[in-house]
C-alpha cells in the first residue's frame, strides 16, 4: 500500500483559487432582509430607558423581549445574554438587532435610538477572580523547604486577535415550522445546541449549515453561537430570510480574542536544578467567563512546558473585567505558557550560570515520566534527536555563539514544546461524545457524514483521502459535504486539534467495517467515541491523564535586529514536528508555515490593546500581522511516531505549529541585544527599553 | 444624497470648482476609506465630490533642464516606471504603496491628504517640492512645505485644483529614504526619514533632513541644515551631537495605537545620527 503521507491536490483548491467557492457573504436568497446590531456606548452600568423611533413598514427590531427560550447563549460557562436587559458588561455589548431590506435606513433608525444609561465606573484590573483552580504534584510546595536558592520572574502575554479573512457571519431562513441558519463556524453543533436552548424549540425545528469557511482559528468555535441565536431569534419571529453579517471594525471591536495573560513562576533550586516549580497564572476573561476556565485549564497542564518537574505548585485565576469577552484561539491557554515557561527555564540556567542547552535537554520530558497532573506520558518521545536535528539544519550551536557578540545584533532562539492532542481531561468521553456516520452508497461509493468543519485546514482533502486508502478506492468516490446538522451526527467540534486524531479514527474504524460489507448495497455505519481504558483524570482535582496524546515540536528562529530602529526581521525558520503520522503531508506543512507565522506574529509583532477598556487597533491597518513579505524561508521536518488510537498513527497538527513560534523569537531577540525578555509582543518600542534598561 | 460629478477636463473641472464647493478625489485610495460604509452601501462621502481621474492633461511626467514636471493625476506606477523619476522617490512609491494602490494613488492625492505620515511627503519636502495650483482664472505656484499648513490641513481656496508637481533637479552625492514601519510592507509608517547631501573637495556642499510622523507636519529646516553647510565633514562629524541637538526641539510625536512617543523621537534622533554616520563612512 502507498504512503497515506504522499500529498494530494487539496480538493477544494479550485473553488477557492477560481473565486467559486461560495462563503456566506456570496449566499442571496429573494427577499432577504439585512440585520444590524445595536450595541452599547458604556462600557458598565444599566440601561435606564431605551426608546425606539417609530418603524416604517417592512423594518424590525428584535431585542430581549423576542427570546422566547432562555436568554442566555449556551456556551461552557453560561454567563453571556444574548441581548442583555438592563446590565451592560462592556463596551459594544449587543443590545437589539435592527432589521430590513435597505442598510441605509437601518443605520438611520439606529442613530435614531436613544437610550438613557445609569452609567458605573468599568472594573479593568484583574482584581473580580471568578474561577479560582489549584493543583499540586509530588511533593508540591514542600519543595521549597529544601531548595537551596528560588529564583522567581513574572511574564506577560498580549491579546491576540484571529484576523480571518472572512468576518463573522450568518444567514438564517424560515423552512415551514423550522429555523436554519446557514454560517461561517467552526462547531455546528455548538450553534444548533444554542438555537435550541434560545428558541425553546425542539431539536427538530432547528438546523444548522456550514457554507465554505474563509478562515477561523478558534474565532468561530464559540462566539458565532451569540450571533446565530440573535439571528435566530429575528428569524423566528420575523418569518422571512435576514442576513447578518459583520463588518471588519465590529469584527475587531466585539468578538473574542486570546486571553491575555500574566504568570509568576518561582523555581525551587536544589543542587542547580530544578526541584520544585511553583506557577500563579491569571488570565483576562473580558465580561464574561464563557470558555475561559477551560483555556486557564490548557495553560495550567501545559505550566512544565515540555519539561519533566517533580514538584508542583499551581495555581490559576480568572479575572472579569468590563472589557470585550475572550475566547479561544488556536493554542487554547497553551501559546501564554509555553512563552513563559520556555522563558523562565532558559532564565533559570542563566542566573545558575549553566549552558541553558544542556539545562534545558537535561530535563526535557521522557517516555514514562509522569505529566503536570501524574498522568503518564505513555507513547515514545522522540524529543531528544528531534532536538538535534533541529540543532544541526539551523547550525544553532555556532549562531548562537557568534551572535552572543553584543554588536552583530542578529540572533538564533530555539523553543521547545507539546501539545495536548483533543478535549482536556475527560472531555470527549464525557462531554462531547462524539459520533460518526458513514454510509456505503449503491453506486459504490462512501460518504462521509461528520460535523467537522474545512476551515481552510484541510478536512475535507484529509478525511476523503483518509477513506479512499482504506477503501482502496479513488478519492471521487468519497464525497464528503459541508456538515448540514439535517444529516451529520454529532461528531463535536472542530477544535482542540481533535479532528483527524478523534473524529478520523472514528471514520477510520467505520470505514474498515463498511470495508468487510462492502459487497451489501446500501448501508449506514455509526461508530461512538470510546476511550481508551488507561486515561483516567479528575477534573476536580487536576489529577491523571490530561489528554490522550501529545504531539511535541521543535522551533528554531533567526532573526536580526536594526540597531537604529529597533524592528526584527526574521531571517529564517526551522522547525521538527511529532505529529503521529501526517494523512496529507503538505497539508501538514501548510500548517507548519501557517501556525509558525502566527505564533512568530504573537511573538514580536501583533500589538492589540485595550484604552479604558476600548480596544486601540479595530482594523487591519492598525493591527499588523505578517505578511509575505516579513516571513521567510520556513523548513519543517516531519517525524513520524504513530499513535495507537489515530488513524495511520496520525496525533493533533493544528495547534501544535503555533505554540512554539512565540519563545523562539522572543529568544532570538533576547540573543541578539543580549538582554532579557519577559514579555510579548517584543515590539521595537520594547526592545529600546530592554537595550537602554533591560537585564544582561 | 451628495452630489459627484467626474470631471473629463481640466476646464471642465475648474469650472465646476469655481461654481460650486466639492470635496477632490483623485485615486480615492484615502478618501475611499475615510468615508467608507458597510458592504453593498454607497461611499459615505459627507460632501459633494469632484473626481478627477479621468483627466488625461493631468496624466504626465516630464522634465526640463532644472525641473521634473509630474502632473496631478499621475499614478504612483507610472512615476515608478518612468526613467525621468528620481530613484529617491521611486524608493518610496515602492515602500510606501502595495501594487494596487500604485496603480490608483497619485502624489498629489498624497499632498491633498495632507497625513503626517505621509511617506511620499517626506521626500517631496526633502527635494524642495513645489506645487502649481490652478483655478478657472488665476494659476499660482507654491512649495509644498507651505502648502501643508497642519495635520490634514492645506492652503487651497475652494475653486483651486493641484495641478503639477514641480521637483527641481538635484545633485545629491547621496539620497535615502528610510521608512519606520511596524512590518516590512503595507503598512502605515511610525516614522519615517529622508536625507541626502552633496560633498565636494570634502565640503558639505548641501545637506538635508526631513521627518515624517513625528509632528503635526513634515519636519524640514533649512534654518539648521544652513548651519553645517560649508563646513568639512570632519567638521560635521565633530557636530553631530551638536546637528542632533538642534532638531531634537522640533521633534514633538505623540502616542496612538501604532506606536508611542518615546520610541518616535529615539529612533528619529536614531537615524539622524545614523545619517551622518553615513557621511562619514562615504
Amino acid at each position: 500500500m502507498k504512503d497515506i503521507s504522499k500529498s494530494i491536490n487539496k480538493v477544494d483548491n479550485e473553488e477557492k483559487i477560481s473565486g467559486s467557492a461560495k462563503y456566506t457573504a456570496d449566499i442571496k436568497i429573494e427577499g432577504m432582509l439585512f440585520a444590524m446590531t445595536l450595541r452599547s456606548s458604556i462600557r458598565k452600568g444599566e440601561i435606564k430607558n431605551i426608546s425606539y423611533p417609530d418603524l416604517p413598514k417592512g423594518y424590525y427590531i428584535i431585542d430581549y423581549k423576542d427570546v422566547q427560550g432562555k436568554n442566555v447563549v449556551k456556551v461552557i460557562f453560561d454567563d453571556m445574554p444574548i441581548f442583555t436587559e438592563k446590565k451592560i458588561s462592556y463596551l459594544y455589548e449587543p443590545i437589539a438587532l435592527v432589521i430590513g431590506p435597505d442598510k441605509q435606513k437601518i443605520v438611520e433608525i439606529i442613530d435614531m435610538i436613544e437610550i438613557e444609561y445609569k452609567e458605573e465606573e468599568p472594573l479593568l484590573a484583574w482584581t473580580d477572580s471568578v474561577l479560582d483552580y489549584h493543583f499540586d504534584k509530588g511533593i508540591g510546595l514542600k519543595a521549597f523547604d529544601e531548595a537551596d536558592k528560588v529564583i522567581t520572574y513574572d511574564y506577560q502575554t498580549g491579546y491576540q486577535e484571529q484576523a480571518y479573512i472572512e468576518t463573522q457571519g450568518f444567514i438564517g431562513y424560515p423552512e415551514g415550522e423550522k429555523t436554519t441558519l446557514i454560517g461561517s463556524i467552526q462547531c455546528p453543533y455548538y450553534v444548533k445546541n444554542a438555537l435550541i436552548q434560545a428558541l425553546g424549540e425542539r431539536e427538530e425545528n432547528v438546523r444548522v449549515i456550514q457554507s465554505t469557511v474563509g478562515g477561523a482559528f478558534g474565532g468561530k468555535e464559540e462566539f458565532p453561537s451569540l450571533m446565530g441565536c440573535q439571528l435566530a431569534v429575528a428569524v423566528k419571529k420575523i418569518k422571512k430570510p435576514i442576513q447578518l453579517i459583520y463588518e471588519r471594525e465590529e469584527d475587531m471591536l466585539v468578538t473574542t480574542k486570546r486571553h491575555p495573560a500574566k504568570i509568576n513562576f518561582e523555581a525551587a533550586i536544589k543542587d542547580n536544578k530544578i526541584y520544585g516549580l511553583k506557577a500563579k497564572v491569571g488570565i483576562d476573561a473580558g465580561a464574561t467567563i464563557g470558555l475561559s476556565g477551560v483555556v486557564l485549564s490548557r495553560a495550567l497542564l501545559a505550566c512544565t512546558g515540555a519539561y519533566t518537574i517533580d514538584n508542583l505548585d499551581i495555581s490559576g485565576n480568572v479575572y472579569r473585567t468590563n472589557t470585550v469577552p475572550n475566547g479561544a484561539f488556536r493554542g487554547f491557554g497553551a501559546p501564554q505558557m509555553m512563552f513563559a515557561i520556555e522563558m523562565f527555564v532558559e532564565h533559570i540556567a542563566q542566573d545558575l550560570n549553566i549552558n541553558p542547552l544542556e539545562f534545558r535537554n537535561s530535563i526535557v520530558a521522557k517516555q514514562n515520566d509522569l505529566t503536570s497532573t501524574s498522568g503518564i506520558y505513555r507513547d515514545p518521545i522522540l524529543m531528544p534527536e528531534m532536538i538535534e536535528k533541529a540543532i544541526e539544519v539551523s547550525n544553532y550551536l555556532e549562531k548562537k555563539k557568534t551572535y552572543s557578540n553584543p554588536n552583530i545584533y542578529k540572533g538564533i532562539g530555539m523553543s521547545y514544546f507539546f501539545h495536548g492532542c483533543g478535549f482536556t481531561g475527560s472531555g470527549e468521553k464525557d462531554t462531547i461524545k462524539a459520533r460518526v456516520k458513514l454510509r456505503k452508497t449503491k453506486d459504490n461509493k462512501a460518504e462521509i457524514l461528520i460535523a467537522a468543519v474545512d476551515m481552510g485546514q484541510g478536512v475535507k482533502t484529509t478525511f476523503r483521502k483518509l477513506v479512499a486508502n482504506i477503501l482502496e478506492i479513488g478519492i471521487e468516490d468519497v464525497i464528503f459535504n459541508n456538515p448540514d446538522t439535517d444529516f451529520v451526527p454529532d461528531s463535536g467540534p472542530t477544535v482542540a486539534s481533535r479532528t483527524m486524531m478523534i473524529v478520523g479514527g472514528l471514520v477510520a474504524r467505520a470505514t474498515r467495517e463498511i470495508k468487510k460489507r462492502w459487497h451489501e448495497k446500501e448501508f449506514i455505519v455509526e461508530k461512538e467515541y470510546e476511550q481508551p481504558e488507561y486515561i483516567k483524570y479528575d477534573e476536580k482535582t487536576f489529577k491523571g491523564d490530561a489528554y490522550p496524546a501529545y504531539s511535541w515540536g521543535v522551533n528554531v528562529v533567526e532573526v536580526e535586529v536594526d540597531k537604529t530602529t529597533y524592528q526584527v526581521k526574521i531571517v529564517k525558520t526551522w522547525s521538527v514536528y511529532d505529529g503521529g503520522k501526517a494523512i496529507d503531508e503538505r497539508i501538514v506543512f501548510g500548517q507548519a508555515d501557517g501556525g509558525l507565522a502566527q505564533g512568530i506574529g504573537y511573538g514580536y509583532l501583533e500589538v492589540m490593546n485595550h484604552k479604558d477598556g476600548r480596544i486601540q487597533q479595530k482594523n487591519m491597518t492598525d493591527y499588523i500581522i505578517p505578511t509575505a513579505l516579513d516571513m521567510c524561508d520556513m523548513e519543517t521536518y516531519l517525524y513520524d511516531n504513530p499513535y495507537a488510537y489515530g488513524p495511520y498513527g496520525a496525533k493533533g497538527v493544528g495547534e501544535l505549529t503555533l505554540v512554539g513560534g512565540a519563545p523562539a523569537v522572543a529568544k532570538a531577540i533576547e540573543n541578539a541585544i543580549n538582554k532579557r525578555v519577559y514579555k510579548i509582543p517584543v515590539t521595537p518600542e520594547y526592545i529600546m527599553e530592554l537595550i537602554d534598561n533591560g537585564k544582561n | 444624497m451628495v452630489k459627484s460629478l467626474i470631471a473629463k477636463s481640466l476646464n471642465q473641472a475648474l469650472e465646476a470648482l469655481d461654481n460650486h464647493s466639492y470635496q477632490i478625489v483623485a485615486g480615492g485610495t484615502d478618501m475611499l476609506i475615510q468615508n467608507r460604509s458597510h458592504t453593498g452601501m454607497p461611499i459615505g462621502y459627507k460632501q459633494d465630490i469632484i473626481y478627477i481621474n479621468l483627466i488625461d492633461e493631468l496624466n504626465y511626467i516630464k522634465e526640463d533642464k532644472e525641473n521634473i514636471y509630474i502632473g496631478a493625476n499621475t499614478r504612483l506606477e507610472t512615476i515608478l516606471e518612468s526613467d525621468i523619476t528620481p530613484k529617491i522617490l521611486k524608493d518610496v512609491i515602492l515602500e510606501m504603496a502595495s501594487p494596487a494602490i500604485r496603480h490608483t494613488a497619485t502624489l498629489a492625492g498624497n499632498i491633498g491628504n495632507a497625513s503626517p505620515a505621509g511617506d511620499s511627503l517626506v521626500v517631496l519636502y526633502l527635494l524642495d517640492c513645489k506645487l502649481e495650483i490652478k483655478s478657472i482664472n488665476n494659476t499660482r505656484t507654491v512649495f509644498l512645505k507651505d502648502f501643508i499648513t497642519g495635520v490634514r490641513k492645506i492652503a487651497l481656496n475652494n475653486n483651486e485644483l493641484i495641478t503639477k508637481l514641480i521637483i527641481p533637479k538635484t545633485n545629491f552625492t547621496n539620497i535615502y529614504f528610510r521608512k519606520v514601519g511596524p512590518r516590512l510592507s503595507d503598512a502605515i509608517s511610525k516614522l519615517s526619514f529622508a536625507g541626502g547631501y552633496l560633498i565636494e573637495n570634502n565640503q558639505i556642499k548641501d545637506l538635508r533632513i526631513a521627518l515624517g510622523a513625528v509632528y503635526i507636519t513634515i519636519i524640514r529646516s533649512r534654518e539648521i541644515e544652513k548651519e553645517f553647510i560649508g563646513i568639512t565633514v570632519d567638521e560635521l562629524v565633530e557636530n553631530k551631537e551638536k546637528l542632533i541637538k538642534a532638531y531634537e526641539p522640533l521633534i514633538k510625536p505623540i502616542d496612538d495605537q501604532r506606536s508611542n512617543r518615546n520610541y518616535r523621537k529615539k529612533v528619529a534622533l536614531n537615524l539622524i545620527k545614523e545619517f551622518i554616520s553615513k557621511i562619514e563612512e562615504a
